[in-house]
Parts: structure tokens; sequence; C-alpha cells
């Protein structure tokens, strides 16, 4: 006879992440390498013992704009003030449904733990909760027996932080990820793309080390070195090259000749033409460089857009687009400003120098007044 | 993972590369460039000098390559020659291993352990690996 084990992933409110360097959209709901690491989480569960498994995603961290719904589990949104009092319905709603084992996750991590080892762990020490640990941390990833929800009610009314003082700590000694900041959303995608992970790029390989996905478009004079990830329906102009362990997230768009280099390229995000993108995280409108330390809000379309998540809404500014091409052209060429001429000045006469009189120009004999000198660099 | 039949040709630089013997360099590797899908590797472990004519042509190279649908990669960087690149910030345009062999072995398969990638994270690596 088999154990019922269910799953509950939890995506907690925003403000709950940390402050400052935390992401506007939970890094739990943002794609990697192809795939949210809620997602990938619960491929994880459901390929392993898990019969069933439900995402309850906080309203504000659910991000309208990269809205993709998990295929393979049961997502439920929560108010961020209900949240936890959502956590403990659902847990009740499982043992109902005949759940024995309930594992509870939150998202605030990404770790490979052997869930049979530790569903297996729990059912031998016969516990009432077993808390994954890793090195001296605890990660919030627990095992609860369906029967105790007293012990449900507790964890969830402490937002995972107590339990009643019999939990049991199950150690987990293979890959952990913290999902906060850009930071770790990059160098989880690094991981991904270097097989450090089990989990894989989303896709197949184009050629070694590259992934694409399904109507990913690659120019032709575009150079694309492994590894590197171009999601679904992204567009990698000519000219373009991506370097270095670089992910372009689905619909997401490289102009020509921008070098993007150890950086994310977050869903619906357009990075302009001829640009130097390196060790960033681009999207929601602004750019996180990883190497500086910096947030930098970016409003100009020429440098980062952002485009509609409803292809309706992309079909129309298609259509609009081309609809008004040439009048716009015509309308630029009648009344448009020509580029400003730089203002010619008069020579102002020169102080005379404190070392003396200042001394007149005379043309040399042996170069003509009117030559330019141009200093040459390098190889040139 | 397919396998790759088409030859991987590996032409090892010499030790000073300027714009002399960039140019009978690429007199050299032109026919293996000129092929359908050219795959070369070029070995830089005897560069002790490299200049600009010497990465524009490592760029004309690759471009050249790239434009048969084909690719150039470089193998066994000297220490002298890593300088330059990064200096010229060419080093990311290169897929670039730690040895002649692994370059090889990369058009039929993804070797990511032997590539050199200048990533970001040094001070935070991840916690622990699976195997």
């Amino acid at each position: 006879m088999t154990t019922d084990i269910r799953a509950l992933l939890l995506v907690p409110p925003a403000a709950e992440l940390p402050e400052g360097k935390a992401l506007p959209i939970s890094p739990a709901l943002l794609d990697v390498a192809g795939a949210t690491p809620l997602q990938r989480m619960a491929e994880r569960l459901t390929r392993q013992s898990a019969n069933a498994a439900i995402a309850l995603v906080s309203a504000n961290a659910f991000p309208q704009s990269c809205a993709v719904a998990p295929e393979n589990l049961e997502y439920r949104l929560a108010s961020p003030r209900q949240f936890w009092r959502a956590a403990e319905d659902v847990f009740d709603e499982m043992v109902q449904a005949g759940a024995e084992q309930i594992l509870v996750m939150s998202l605030g991590q990404y770790a490979e733990v052997d869930i049979d080892g530790l569903v297996r762990f729990h059912l031998e020490r016969k516990g009432q909760v077993t808390q994954v640990s890793h090195g001296a941390d605890v990660l919030d990833i627990f095992c609860v027996s369906g029967s105790r929800r007293n012990d449900a009610a507790v964890l969830f009314r402490s937002r995972l932080a107590e339990d009643r003082g019999h939990c049991q700590f199950f150690h987990h000694d293979g890959y952990v990820r913290p999902l906060a900041t850009a930071r770790d959303l990059r160098q989880f995608a690094i991981d991904i793309l270097t097989l450090k992970t089990e989990t894989q790029p989303a896709f197949e390989q184009i050629r070694p080390g590259v992934w694409a996905g399904p109507d990913a478009l690659i120019e032709k004079g575009a150079r694309v070195l492994a590894p590197a990830f171009i999601g679904a329906f992204a567009k990698v102009r000519a000219g373009a090259v991506i370097t270095r362990c670089s992910a372009i997230e689905h619909h997401a768009e490289i102009d020509c000749g921008t070098v993007v280099e150890n950086s994310t390229v977050l869903p619906y995000s357009c990075v302009g033409a001829g640009l130097d993108l390196a060790h960033s995280v681009v999207g929601t409108g602004r750019i996180d460089n990883l190497r500086r330390n910096v947030i930098a809000e970016i409003a100009d379309p020429k440098l980062i857009h952002y485009v509609s998540p409803a292809s309706f809404g992309r079909l129309r500014r298609s259509a609009f687009d081309f609809v008004t091409y040439l009048p716009r052209q015509a309308w630029r060429g009648l009344f448009g400003t020509s580029q400003p001429q730089p203002v010619r000045q008069e020579p102002q006469p020169r102080p005379a120098s404190p070392a003396g009189p200042a001394r007149e120009m005379e043309p040399s004999a042996e170069f003509p007044a009117n030559l330019a000198v141009v200093r040459r660099y390098g190889h040139q | 993972m397919d396998t790759n039949s088409r030859p991987v040709v590996v032409k090892r630089m010499p030790a000073r590369v300027d714009a002399r013997t960039a140019r009978e360099f690429l007199r050299d590797v032109q026919p293996f460039l000129t092929i359908d899908r050219p795959q070369l590797v070029f070995d830089l472990s005897q560069v002790v000098r490299l200049d600009a004519a010497g990465v524009e042509m490592l760029l004309h190279c690759m471009s050249q390559a790239h434009r048969r649908d084909g690719d150039l990669k470089l193998a066994s960087l000297s220490a002298q020659s890593a300088v330059v690149l990064e200096l010229t910030r060419t080093e990311r345009l290169f897929e670039i291993y730690d040895s002649c062999t692994d370059a090889i072995r990369s058009f039929s398969g993804f070797l990511p352990n032997a590539m050199r990638l200048q990533l970001l994270d040094r001070r935070h690596p991840p916690t622990a690996t699976a195997a």
C-alpha cells in the first residue's frame, strides 16, 4: 500500500522577501532558462513520490506581466494579508482529500531535496514534523503528517519560523540556491546552464551548450556562444552576441549589434540596438547590474522596453507601427526639426599668459596653416 | 547528443603574432576557413606576444567561420594572450577551453567544466552541487 503524499508550495508575499535587493516580482515566478523555479520544483515533486501539488501564490508576488500558469500543478492566489491563513486552509483541504504526508515548501530557495528520502526518514522516525537542514542552516521545507493539523497550524501561524518543539531534521547535502535577489536569479541560471543542477534548461540543445525554445529566432549574423539559452519566441537580431551563460527568456528581444554577456533578459523585455549588457538582470523596467551592485530604472524605450504579454496587444502595436510608418516619415520630413548645428563661436582674444605676451602663430613653411591633424591610436 | 563526424582542424599560433605573422598565419588557415561549416581550434599556448593585428586576425577568422555556419574556438591560452584578449574585450566572443582536446570534444558535446568562464559569483558559490 502506498502513502498518499501531496505537496504545498508557498510563494509568500513580496514584502516578506529581503528588502533593498529584492526583485519586484518573486524570483520563484520568474523564468530561469525556460521554466520558473516553481515549475521546476513542481515537476521535481511530481516526478518523485508526490501525488499532487498545489501552489499557493501571494497575489502581490504574482507577475501579471509574466503570467504563465504552471501546467503541472494547481495554483491558488491568496491576498498577502490572508496568505498564511489560506495556507492553513489548503493544508486542511489536502487532509480532507486523503493526504497522509504533506510536503510544505516555501519557494524562498530552490533545493534539490531527495523527496523520497525525506518521506522515508519522516515515516521511519514516526515524526510529526520533519524539517530539512543544510549544513548549519535550516530550509523552509517540511514534511508534516496529515494527522498533525495543530502542528501545521503552529507552523503556518509563525510563518514557518516555529514548530511545537518536536521537529526532527533531515540533512540535505545537495544543491541549494536562495531565491531572493537578482544575483540569486542570475546565479541560478548559471548553475542550470553549466549543468550543476539536476534540473536542466527547458527545450533541446540546437548545438552543444546552446538551448533554444520553439519559434526562437536567431537571425543570420547573430552569434550565440555556449552555454546560452534562448527562450520560446525570443528574437536575437543580426549582429547581436549572446555569451557566457546568458539567458534570453521567452518573448524577449535583443536588437542588432547588442552584446549580452553573463546576463538574464526576463520575459517580454527588449534590449535596444548597439548596447553592451554585462553581468545584469534586465526586466520589469530596470537593470540590476550585479558587478556594480546597482539598480537602474530605465524609461527610455531605445534602451529597454517591454512588450505586451497579450498577443492581441503585440499584434495591435505591430499593426499600428506598420500603418503609421509612412505618415510618420512624411511628417518628420516636413515638420521635423533638423539636427541642431553647432553654434560657431567667434574666437575670443586669449588672455595674456603670465609667462609673457602671447606669441602670434607663424604659418610654418613646412605645413600649410589649414592642415588638419588627426592623431592615430593603436594599430590604426 | 548527435555525434559530429566533420573534421576539426587544430592550428598552433606562433609565439609572436604581429601584423606580418598574422598575415602569414591567415594565409595558412585560409583553406580551412573556406570549406563548408569549418570547425577550427587555435592553440594559443605558445603565444607570448599578441598585438592588435593578431586580435583582428582572430576576429576575421571567427567571422569567416561563422559566415559558413562553422565556428572557431580557442584553446590553451597563454597568460599573455589571455590578458590581451581580455583587454580588448574580445575573449567573450570566443569559446575558450583549457586544452585542445576539450575544444575538439566541445564540437560534439557540451563541456561546461572545461570552459573558461569568467562569471560573477565568486563570493557566493553554490552551497553544494549535485553530482
